[in-house]
């Protein structure tokens, strides 16, 4: 329950009005996995190829009995990295196509991510975190992959799209909204949960029908003719290609022409460059996804993502009853990272599940005073609402955040 | 005037190839352009797949129907994906030993498990040609090369038992002087509904030439591949080693494709015989 | 199968003006039509030495790519076997039956 004395509360996503649109369905009890299959499903995804991993197993499972009831295609890669190639070759061909996995197989995952960015490859990835580094703990909720996300491949040159949902509703919405994206920007968009958001289980309202969804959901169309890449163009809503209609089209990494044969000049890399990066970063103000709460008159705000924010959102709140004036952010798209978001020049106390610090060197770096931005590190398990209490009031008091067991607050 | 094919199938902008002069890449592609046409099929009806190095590159946009240049060892995970979405083209694969039988071998195991319907051309040059001549699973044991200046001390393999103990439908291997071998074994592996395989050995004049065999000769380049296809050079003395060559396994059309087997499987599933298991 | 000439050659690898070994002499035919595109020549020298009626011979004027391409020296010598068309490893050569008799178009 929000208490009135809260200033603002907003939650800036589609789905902020998709959840009022839509009431005709029904309710179940479900996990955040169930949720992204349902959602993919719903927005068109005919294609899985991707390796079990703890916490994803299930959306491979769910996929390999919803997608052939759909007339769609699950294919049990031999390895991530062949698993999203797989998607890649589906998506030439005409469909939507995800894989899934965690840390130790999205890792697995780089030269294929690149590779489709390079070539404006519909693609959506799933990377449901858990602690590391490598194999860590297997049960463990994580993290880490804040910064592998956006630099998800070699050799520069490309602009990354990540969102991440905190519920397994929004899960569903996000799926959906994260497939259209992609067909839009004709680019790989990832999804960042975590271990605790895909398996735990919520309140889930599914539509009656993914008929339904016609309205909202972003159909693939194909683009047939030259040019196959508008390279020096930051244009989105381009139809992406396709392989094995005849098109002439080529799809390969090299750096190449409108036609897409490789080329080794430096008009060409440097309209590349410009077509892949500047086609997400002119476009910014339709990717910016975020819930805030008391953001305009906080004195201090708790920044924070996924599972993570749930805690983060509880002590605010339970803090704006006891009188203190915290505010809350919590950001669903991580990638183009929203810097004006961080206009305010007030401490941040930033909570996120790894101990070497990734969104807190982003918000240091947005935010108008460095040194007020603090560290709130933890690793495989949520901080509690009691530990985020006892930061806000150290920070607030100006004595930073108390030591506690397990809570790592040096950013170095 | 060119080989008329050029004009048929080939897109005039990358002709001629960046291959070096005398290798045997443009030799086997011509051949594969004569299968194609002899097939009757056009532009339209085939998709050229390629990986990474010599073959790959050299090979990649040649085609004037739709090109797809994959990364390094993964172009039959690529295929996977394209022929299961949209089965009815035909899918040539066209690789080299690196992308076939040392990086990418996993994923041309799994696709021939799986008897996935394309048809894989691995021209082997027996090394890493394109950065300059380092050894790979292919070249003959005890070679010098440019990583194994003392003689390769591993042991090679035949990327041809390797498919077809997979279970791949059509397995040929040939050599760069066995044209009209390679270029029958081509048709009959496009005609296959399944796994297709052909090795085809060939020469390099720029890096394996010069480094294993001594010299950049372009005859005495392709001499050694024939010495070595016919087991007895042109004095009549035996080779160190032959390639066997031939079809070596023909089970075409005999094993359901793979994206055969998962449009069964919606069928099934869609008239409510698919269900199993819990759930 | 097909049988390479074997011919000495002490590691030059641009024969210029390499003069044709002696090779079989037949009456011209003058069945085939022989065309070469000399811009796709890279001087393999494969169709000049396993071309068993000297069809071709270098040609001294350098082609766009860098090398002497090969030219079409006695097309009415061609017999027709195919080999030089079969060995190319550029698509310069083509060989046909001239346009006495129907061409035959992608034969099985």
């Amino acid at each position: 329950m929000i208490a009135p004395s809260v200033a603002s509360v907003r939650l800036v996503a589609p789905w902020a009005e998709w959840n009022t649109r839509f009431t005709d369905g029904r309710r179940v009890l479900e996990t955040g996995t169930f949720a992204l299959t349902e959602g993919a499903i719903a927005a068109g995804c005919r294609f899985f190829a991707g390796y079990p991993i703890t916490p994803a197993t299930e959306i491979a499972e769910h996929m390999s009995k919803r997608l052939p009831q759909v007339g769609g295609y699950y294919v049990q890669a031999e390895d991530e990295l062949a698993g999203v190639h797989m998607c890649a070759g589906a998506s030439l061909a005409g469909l939507k196509a995800m894989s899934a996995s965690s840390g130790p197989g999205y890792t697995l995952m780089h030269d294929a991510y690149g590779w489709a960015v390079a070539n404006e490859v519909p693609l959506v990835i799933v990377d449901a975190m858990r602690v590391g580094p490598v194999s860590g703990i297997t049960g463990a909720p994580g993290q880490g992959e804040f910064y592998i996300a956006r630099y998800c491949s070699h050799g520069g040159n490309i602009e990354s799209l990540v969102l991440s949902p905190d519920s397994v509703q929004e899960t569903y919405w996000l799926t959906i909204d994260a497939l259209n994206l992609a067909e839009r920007f004709r680019t790989v968009v990832t999804i960042l949960t975590d271990q605790v958001i895909s398996d735990m289980q919520e309140d889930l309202f599914l539509p009656r029908s993914a008929d339904d969804l016609a309205e909202i959901v972003v159909p693939r169309r194909h683009n047939t003719e030259m040019p196959f890449y508008p390279q020096g163009s930051d244009a989105i809503d381009v139809a992406p290609n396709v392989v094995g209609q005849g098109t002439g089209v080529c799809v390969s990494a090299y750096t190449h022409t409108p036609e897409g044969y490789d080329i080794e000049e430096m008009e060409a890399h440097w309209d590349q460059s410009i077509r892949l990066i500047n086609k997400i970063r002119r476009h910014r103000e339709e990717l910016l996804r975020y819930e805030a709460v008391g953001l305009d008159d906080a004195d201090v705000i708790v920044v924070a993502y996924g599972a993570t924010a749930r805690t983060a959102k509880t002590a605010v709140l339970r803090a704006r009853r006891a009188g203190v004036r915290a505010g809350f952010l919590r950001l669903i798209t991580l990638w183009p990272f929203p810097d004006e978001l961080f206009t305010r020049d007030v401490p941040y106390v930033v909570c996120e599940l790894n101990y070497d610090g990734q969104l807190v060197r982003e918000v240091q770096r947005a935010a108008p005073a460095r040194d007020r931005v603090h560290f709130m590190g933890k690793s495989a398990e949520l901080h509690t609402v009691e530990e985020v209490l006892r930061a806000l009031d150290g920070v607030v008091k100006g004595q930073g955040i108390p030591a506690m067991p397990y809570i790592w607050t040096e950013v170095r | 005037m060119a080989n008329r094919l050029v004009e048929k199938y080939l897109r005039p902008s990358q002709i001629p190839t960046k291959a070096c002069h005398g290798c045997g890449i443009g030799m086997i592609e011509n051949w594969i352009l004569q299968a194609i046409d002899e097939l009757g099929w056009s532009r339209e009806d085939v998709v050229f797949i390629t990986g990474i190095g010599c073959v790959g590159r050299q090979t990649y946009a040649t085609w004037g129907g739709d090109n797809v240049g994959a990364t390094h060892g993964r172009a039959l995970a690529v295929a996977t994906g394209l022929k299961v979405a949209q089965p009815d083209k035909k899918y040539v694969v066209v690789v080299g030993d690196g992308d076939a039988a040392a990086i990418g071998t996993s994923h041309l195991i799994h696709a021939a498990r799986r008897n996935l319907g394309v048809t894989v051309i691995c021209e082997d040059n027996m090394g890493y040609e394109s950065t300059g001549g380092q050894f790979s699973p292919t070249t003959p044991a005890g070679y010098v090369m440019n990583s194994s200046p003392y003689g390769m001390v591993e042991p090679s393999f035949d990327p041809c038992d390797i498919v077809k103990a997979a279970g791949a439908t059509f397995v040929a291997e040939y050599t760069a002087v066995q044209w009209l071998q390679t270029k029958k074994a081509i048709k009959k592996a496009l005609q296959n509904d399944g796994f297709s395989f052909v090795h085809v050995r060939f020469q390099c004049n720029e890096n394996f030439g010069a480094y294993a065999l001594g010299t950049r000769d372009t005859v005495a380049n392709i001499q050694w591949i024939e010495d070595h296809t016919r087991g007895v050079d042109r004095d009549g003395r035996p080779t160190e080693f032959t390639w066997e060559t031939g079809i070596k396994h023909d089970a075409s059309n005999s094993r359901p494709e793979f994206s055969r087997l998962l449009r069964d499987l919606n069928t099934r599933v869609a008239a409510g015989n698919g269900r199993g298991g819990h759930g | 199968m097909t049988r390479f000439r074997h011919l000495v050659y002490s590691g030059c690898t641009v024969p210029l003006f390499e003069p044709a070994k002696a090779k079989k002499q037949l009456p011209p035919s003058d069945k085939w039509s022989v065309t070469v595109e000399k811009n796709f020549c890279k001087a393999c020298r494969f169709c000049i030495d396993v071309c068993p009626v000297d069809v071709f011979r270098w040609s001294t004027e350098v082609n766009t790519i860098g090398w002497f391409p090969i030219e079409v020296a006695h097309e009415a010598n061609c017999v027709g076997c195919m080999l030089c068309y079969q060995v190319c490893p550029d698509f310069v050569i083509n060989v046909e039956p001239k346009k006495t008799k129907a061409p035959r178009e992608g034969a099985a």
